[in-house]
C-alpha cells in the first residue's frame, strides 16, 4: 500500500476502534442536539406529547437501538482509552480490552434492543 | 487521542523540561474525566427512559413527576452540560483533523460553537425554569 492519498494508516484493530469511537461520538452528539430541543417542548405538554409519540414508532425504535449501540460502544471504548492513558502497562492489555468492549457492546445492544423492539415484536405497534 | 507531547523545539534546560500545561492538555484531561462521569450518567439515563420504561411512557407527565425532585433536575443538568461540552470538544478535534482550509475551519467552528452554546442555554433554561 502506498503512502499517498487514499491509503489508510494500518493501525489494525486500534485504528478501527478509533474510527468507530469518532463516528459513534459524532452521531450521539447530533442526537443530543435534537434531544435538547424535543425535551424543551415540555413546557407545552400537549405539543411535547405529540412530538414525543414519534419516538414510539418502529423506525425511531430501530434508531434508538442504534443509539444504544453507539452509547455503549463509546462508553466502554472510552474506558479502554482511560485504561491505556492512565494506567502504566494498560497498553499491554489494549487488544484484550477491545475484545471485551465489543463483546459487552453486542450483548447489551441485543438485550436492550429486544426490550426496545418488544412492542413491535409482540405486534402491538406497526 | 493521546496527550499532546512536547516537540524538540519545546526543550529547554533540564529544569524547564516539564510537560507543557497548555489548554490542549486540559482539553485532553477534561475528555477523560467528563467521559468517566458520563459513562454513569448517560447509561443510567438511557436505561430509565428506554429499558425500565417504554419510550412511549416517558410523556410530559413523566418528566414533570421526575423534575418534582430537584436531584433529578441536577442529574439531568449535569448530563446536559457534560455531554454537550464533551461532544463540543470532540467535534472541535474532528474539525481540526478533517477541515483543512483555514476559512472553512473557522466557519465550521463558528457554527458548532453557536449551535452548542445556544442549545446549552436553552436546555439549562428548560431544566431550571420548568414548573408543572
Amino acid at each position: 500500500m502506498s503512502a499517498g492519498r487514499g491509503s489508510v494508516y494500518r493501525g489494525r484493530s486500534g485504528q478501527w476502534a478509533f474510527v468507530t469511537h469518532r463516528i459513534t461520538g459524532f452521531l450521539v452528539f447530533f442526537f443530543l442536539l435534537l434531544h435538547i430541543i424535543d425535551v424543551s417542548l415540555v413546557s407545552r405538554p400537549d405539543l411535547y406529547d405529540e412530538v414525543h409519540e414519534l419516538y414510539g414508532n418502529v423506525v425511531l425504535r430501530l434508531f434508538e437501538v442504534g443509539l444504544l449501540f453507539g452509547l455503549v460502544f463509546h462508553s466502554l471504548n472510552g474506558l479502554r482509552i482511560v485504561m491505556v492513558d492512565f494506567f502504566p502497562g494498560g497498553i499491554r492489555n489494549e487488544k484484550r480490552a477491545l475484545s471485551t468492549v465489543l463483546f459487552i457492546t453486542i450483548v447489551f445492544t441485543l438485550v436492550g434492543g429486544y426490550v426496545i423492539m418488544k412492542p413491535f415484536i409482540d405486534g402491538r405497534i406497526l | 487521542m493521546s496527550a499532546p507531547t512536547a516537540t524538540p523545539a519545546d526543550r529547554g534546560t533540564p529544569q524547564q523540561r516539564r510537560p507543557r500545561q497548555n489548554s490542549e492538555v486540559w482539553s485532553w484531561f477534561f475528555m477523560r474525566i467528563s467521559g468517566l462521569v458520563l459513562v454513569f450518567l448517560a447509561l443510567v439515563h438511557f436505561s430509565i427512559t428506554h429499558i425500565l420504561n417504554d419510550v412511549t411512557d416517558t410523556d410530559a407527565r413523566f418528566v414533570a413527576e421526575r423534575w418534582d425532585n430537584p436531584l433529578w433536575r441536577l442529574f439531568d443538568g449535569a448530563l446536559l452540560v457534560l455531554a454537550l461540552l464533551h461532544g463540543l470538544n470532540g467535534l472541535r478535534w474532528i474539525i481540526d483533523d478533517y477541515v483543512r482550509s483555514p476559512v472553512k475551519r473557522a466557519a465550521t467552528k463558528a457554527v458548532l460553537y453557536s449551535v452548542s452554546f445556544a442549545l446549552l442555554a436553552y436546555g439549562t433554561l428548560t431544566i431550571v425554569t420548568f414548573s408543572s
